[in-house]
């Protein structure tokens, strides 16, 4: 009974609270001027407590609140780092999110742990961010949330709102070069293993020297709608991904890495096959090999590597293996041309084959042709003149 | 061979092809054209003709199993003919006619050289045109071209135990080239040949009519009023027969294992095992927990007072409480800056009871857990027996 009619004095207060708002919004919504000077976020709430009014209070180190699972909740705001934030530098009030708080003493609120407190306030975040906070709807981690993972990412778990700082260029709509360098350390605070893989791959070594032409997480896996990476779609979808940069001469010229390693898969038998399958039927399941089957997937290594680069046959054949398991000999590797296009110095009998019948089928063609065309024409002239040849 | 009754040259007529023939050229018509549309459909894969070819075909792995049928009938229609021919020459001592020879070359010239007007007559041949050994010959050597790369892409872990596994590549681009050239000549050397030419139904009838044998097979026919060919059964037949059956049973026993061996022999190149998923730990949290990053802080530790006084007392209010309940902000009308305004309590009534800390309302509160601004357990516990001493201010 006591919860019951906590949760209805909370209700109460939160339509109340709306009610005041939308109130406000209506009385205010005349001094259009005032409006047009004001910033993007501005909340139409005009009476409310300042965010020293809060931080007078929240500033104050050691400002806990015992939550009856056992947890601590900190209530502490940083005011350095939130007067750093964006949210702060575009004049957001704190009730603009905490919208049931409109003075001191808050409204009687008694969350179990700490994450029933982050899982029931992200949600506002889509007042304002309604394009992300729809993309996320699509997420992994919201169907992960929906079948009860409370540990899915939600909006604040990347992005605290009260230290996050502007992440892209207001100009150009471009990701911040320093933003893009710390996206793998958000996603590691959830995905730790993946990371440590990330960070000693040829990609999350060069992210880490600031290399800006490097994929971060969000280059592959998207960012808000982030779709699951075990789907088929993904998997058949992989070689155009990867082909993105990899077929980027402005970006792969600087490391004298080919721009042909896509066309070359493709007119492979692997490739050709994930193609095939990619653009008749992306959903169906195919047991070809794609970049990542191969190359790895966060731990992606330079191909040259004496002990791990697939470019030496021994560490090519357990690939192999893993789909052709009684492939004893590191020879078979060489039926994959490694990315090459047939020369006379790389895979010379490809090379010379292609060469005879680039010349035997126009010249057998092109004289069987000589010799129909002149029949042809001998019979025509023959049925003309009225005999018969 | 020839009918006996004599008929005018339009209809009296000459078998040409046996059934055995005509059966083994259907089946090469029907595995060679599903060969040539499923095969051609790989080559030029992403060409939009190929991908509607392969969707119809319900996807790519049913266009290659029906091409790797086709391929199975057709090897078995050549081991058939390599039987029947061996018959043919070795029991029946039939001539070779289908064998090239030089003769062939300056058919070919002088009927070149006819069709251009540098010769008055076109050449006679016999029971095989130079044409005809033309296509035949095409075939033959197309269908060993075919097989062998064939093998090699269909059985490559076993094709790399004999050769360098380069070959395997070259014999894609062998194959695909060669499939190129054979469907380019069927289109133009066969077509014109037999259907664009003349109509030559013989494949289909077995027959040619005399005006026709003698236009297009004069010296074979001149053969046949001759009565050649024809040989009764002798004891050397007999004999030869003898010696055929169990060879032919015991070749055609390896050849079929043969193409047994490379149709079933290799399956891990065409029914691989599908990638396994890297046993990756999605959700594995960086410790320690950096969520939510704000909680690291704790209560800054003051000392707890020893004098059980509002000397004593006040320090701890001072530290815990004075940014809202102090004479300038005075929350909820709580001033807890001074004795008086402690003693005088919020705006609904007092908040200490001096000798009696539980029905104190500080304590209550503070012991609840709900004042988000909390004592530590010294704290409260020192304050609690300040009240208890009647919360003295001296």
């Amino acid at each position: 009974m006591k919860r019951i009619s906590r949760h209805l004095r909370l209700g109460f207060l939160i339509s109340g609270v709306t009610m005041i708002l939308v109130g406000a919004a209506i009385f205010t919504s005349g001094t259009e001027a005032e409006k047009l000077t004001q910033p993007a976020f501005q909340s139409s709430v005009q009476d409310k407590p300042t965010n020293d009014y809060c931080l007078s209070c929240h500033s104050q180190r050691g400002l806990n609140k015992p939550l009856p699972d056992g947890e601590t909740l900190s209530l502490y705001i940083d005011p350095t780092l939130f007067k750093q934030s964006v949210h702060s530098q575009e004049n957001l009030a704190c009730v603009d999110c905490h919208t049931n708080i409109s003075t001191y003493p808050h409204p009687t609120y008694q969350p179990n742990t700490i994450r029933d407190i982050t899982l029931q306030l992200y949600t506002s975040c889509k007042n304002c961010h309604a394009p992300e906070y729809g993309k996320t709807l699509d997420s992994v981690h919201q169907q992960a949330l929906s079948v009860g993972n409370f540990n899915a990412a939600v909006c604040t778990d990347c992005h605290n709102p009260h230290q996050q700082t502007r992440m892209t260029d207001p100009k150009t709509g471009q990701l911040l070069p320093s933003v893009r360098l710390s996206i793998p350390q958000t996603c590691a605070r959830c995905h730790s293993v993946i990371y440590d893989q990330y960070k000693g791959s040829v990609h999350g070594e060069a992210l880490t020297q600031n290399n800006p032409d490097v994929p971060t997480c969000i280059d592959c896996h998207g960012v808000h709608n982030i779709q699951s990476p075990v789907s088929v779609r993904f998997h058949n979808d992989t070689p155009e991904l990867c082909a993105k940069c990899h077929s980027n001469p402005d970006i792969m010229n600087k490391y004298g890495i080919s721009t042909q390693v896509l066309n070359t898969y493709v007119s492979d038998f692997h490739g050709t096959t994930v193609t095939i399958f990619e653009q008749i039927s992306p959903d169906t399941p195919t047991n070809k090999p794609v970049c990542t089957d191969c190359h790895g997937v966060h731990d992606i290594g330079w191909v040259n590597d004496p002990a791990t680069g697939i470019a030496i046959k021994q560490n090519l054949l357990p690939k192999c293996q893993r789909c052709h398991p009684s492939v004893t000999s590191a020879n078979f590797t060489e039926a994959w041309m490694d990315h090459y296009i047939a020369s006379p110095t790389q895979y010379p009998l490809v090379f010379y084959v292609n060469l005879f019948y680039a010349l035997l089928i126009p010249a057998v063609i092109g004289g069987m042709l000589v010799f129909v065309i002149a029949d042809f024409v001998r019979r025509a002239i023959g049925d003309r003149k009225g005999t018969k040849s | 061979m020839a009918n006996q009754t004599p008929l005018s040259p339009r209809r009296r007529t000459y078998a040409r092809f046996s059934l055995s023939a005509r059966l083994q050229h259907l089946l090469m018509l029907l595995s060679f054209t599903t060969l040539a549309i499923t095969g051609l459909a790989q080559k030029f894969a992403l060409n939009p003709v190929s991908l509607t070819i392969i969707e119809i075909w319900g996807g790519v792995d049913n266009l290659r199993w029906t091409h790797h049928a086709a391929a199975t009938v057709l090897m078995l229609v050549a081991i058939y003919h390599v039987l029947e021919v061996s018959y043919k020459i070795y029991v029946l001592h039939l001539p070779m006619t289908m064998l090239p020879s030089l003769q062939d070359l300056w058919d070919a010239w002088a009927a070149f050289s006819y069709n251009i007007g540098l010769s008055k007559s076109r050449p006679q041949m016999g029971r095989y045109t130079f044409e005809e050994k033309a296509e035949y010959w095409a075939l033959v050597w197309g269908i060993l071209i075919m097989g062998a790369t064939g093998f090699m892409m269909w059985n490559p872990i076993t094709t790399v135990k004999f050769l360098p596994g380069y070959f395997i590549p070259a014999a894609k681009a062998a194959h695909g080239a060669e499939a190129v050239l054979a469907v380019l000549a069927i289109i133009v050397w066969h077509m014109y040949g037999v259907h664009i030419k003349r109509f030559n139904q013989a494949m289909w009838t077995g027959k040619l009519t005399e005006a026709e044998m003698r236009h297009e097979h004069p010296l074979e026919l001149a053969d046949l009023k001759a009565g050649a060919g024809r040989t009764g059964e002798t004891p050397a037949l007999r004999r030869r027969k003898r010696i055929y059956y169990p060879a032919a049973v015991l070749a055609s026993a390896v050849m079929l294992f043969a193409v047994f061996e490379f149709v079933h022999g290799e399956q891990t190149a065409l029914v691989t095992i599908p990638p396994e998923m890297a046993a990756n730990l999605i959700y594995v949290p960086e410790t320690p927990t950096p969520l939510p990053p704000t909680s690291t802080a704790t209560l800054a530790a003051i000392p707890t007072p020893t004098s059980l006084t509002w000397a004593g007392a006040s320090t701890l209010f001072q530290a815990r409480c004075a940014t809202c309940h102090s004479a300038a902000t005075a929350s909820g009308g709580l001033d807890l800056s001074s004795y008086a305004g402690a003693m005088k309590g919020a705006t609904d009534g007092a908040v200490i009871t001096p000798g009696n800390s539980a029905s104190s309302k500080l304590v209550q509160v503070q012991s609840s857990g709900q004042h988000f601004a909390t004592f530590s357990a010294d704290e409260l516990a020192f304050i609690k027996k300040w009240i208890d001493e009647g919360a003295p201010e001296k």
